[in-house]
């Protein structure tokens, strides 16, 4: 594996409009910010929406889109592909850093997306990206809940060791929580990764804090982190910055620095314990985010 | 595994006992603090302030480790949501004849924002 042996590859997973980018970035600032950590982010979202908080770009040239440009992959030059962070996170800048690629996609309705995160991480492999001198993390930022081979990539090909699963107390998001567990779990004795906890980047529904921790316990990892919701986030989002930079004295760059202490320091990497669905569906019943549905009506019109 | 932003060692498991926190806190000095005061919501109008002066509890020895780390000024300081809800939690269990605590809990588990003052 490429990179030095202290370099830890994380990755984070979750539902599709969980807020995965947003908290991936604002948790990764504040790494970089007030702990000195150095970083690469590996965007694996055809979205191309992984890296923008830290360019304060609307989107990067993706690896498959400069690919694409030239003609193959080979012709494709680090130095295009990989963009230092704006502002905090400039290599210049006092503190740690961070780097920037995206994998890309296709266009909507022709190809595989998941193609595009092998392509690039190969490519930034090949290009020498993990040998960075100082470099202490990598992180992947990865679309879906792992039903798709391409998107398990990071961790079928044990390149993200530990991942964080960015949740909230919805069961959709409990749903892909648990599903991406599945996946960490049949790839967890060849390539050797771990969960390394869940993110509950909350809605702020009832009881989301219990339902949250709950679902981290059953699947034997941690609750890491249950980030509130705050306006903040969005008014950043508008200067495409991260709360760290754009604020860092607020409410909520203390919840995100909070966090990124977390991950710096955390050593709870283990193999999960995925529920099943019918564990899951009472679990929501438990704490009243499902009705209980009596047998003999289902199926029946309201009006029967 | 992280509770009141304590670190557990991962071979504790993801569940650690109450008395383990609790030793954790044995040293915090309560003796210079009085009252525990909590500014609740964020809203103007509907902000609300609380007075908690129960020093023999578990829940009032946690506020004030709270608030007295990395606030060297001793400034009004943000609750980090994750750590109230761990403390009311265990407060639940071990502080669970106190009724005045209790009920604190019951405004700490809400989705409210906190601020702490000691006096």
């Amino acid at each position: 594996m490429a990179g030095a042996a202290s370099l830890r590859q994380i990755a984070f997973y979750g539902k599709g409009g969980i807020g995965k980018s947003t908290t991936s970035q604002n948790t990764l600032a504040a790494m970089s910010h007030y702990f000195d950590k150095n970083i690469m982010i590996v965007g694996c979202d055809p979205k191309a929406d992984s890296t923008r908080l830290i360019l304060h770009e609307k989107a990067q040239d993706t690896i498959l889109s400069l690919a694409a440009e030239m003609g193959t992959i080979e012709d494709v030059e680090m130095e295009q592909a990989r963009l230092w962070g704006k502002g905090l996170f400039d290599k210049e800048t006092p503190g740690g850093w961070i780097n920037c690629t995206e994998s890309g996609g296709p266009e909507p309705g022709v190809g595989c997306a998941g193609r595009g995160v092998i392509t690039a991480i190969n490519f930034l492999e090949e290009e020498g990206a993990y040998d960075e001198e100082g470099l202490d993390f990598v992180s992947y930022d990865v679309l879906g809940d792992v039903v798709c081979g391409g998107f398990a990539m990071p961790i079928r090909e044990g390149k993200a060791q530990e991942i964080y699963i960015v949740m909230s107390g919805e069961m959709m998001a409990m749903y892909a929580a648990n599903n991406i567990s599945k996946g960490i779990l049949k790839y967890a004795n060849t390539g050797g990764v771990r969960l390394a906890g869940l993110i509950c980047n909350a809605r702020m529904t009832d009881k989301e804090y219990d339902l949250a921790l709950e679902l981290a316990q059953r699947i034997g990892t941690q609750l890491i982190h249950f980030v509130p919701r705050n306006n903040i986030v969005q008014h950043a989002e508008l200067r495409r910055m991260t709360v760290v930079e754009y604020s860092p004295y607020s409410d909520q760059a203390r919840e995100y620095k909070e966090l990124a202490r977390k991950i710096v320091y955390n050593d709870m990497k283990i193999i999960p314990t995925p529920i099943s669905m019918d564990d899951l569906e009472d679990l929501l019943l438990a704490f009243g985010l499902e009705d209980e549905v009596d047998e003999s009506q289902v199926g029946k019109a309201a009006e029967a | 595994m992280f509770v009141l932003g304590f670190h557990f060692p991962a071979d504790m498991g993801n569940q650690i006992p109450d008395e383990l926190v609790a030793e954790k806190l044995a040293g915090v000095d309560i003796s210079d603090v009085k009252e525990i005061k909590l500014l609740m919501g964020t809203k103007d109008k509907d902000k609300e302030w609380i007075s908690y002066t129960n020093k023999d509890t578990f829940l009032f020895r946690a506020m004030v480790h709270y608030f007295k780390e990395e606030n060297p000024n001793k400034e009004q300081k943000y609750m980090i949501y994750m750590n109230r809800y761990q403390m009311s939690a265990i407060s639940k269990r071990v502080d669970a004849a106190d009724d005045e605590t209790m009920k604190l809990c019951h405004n700490l588990d809400s989705m409210e924002q906190f601020r702490i003052e000691v006096a």
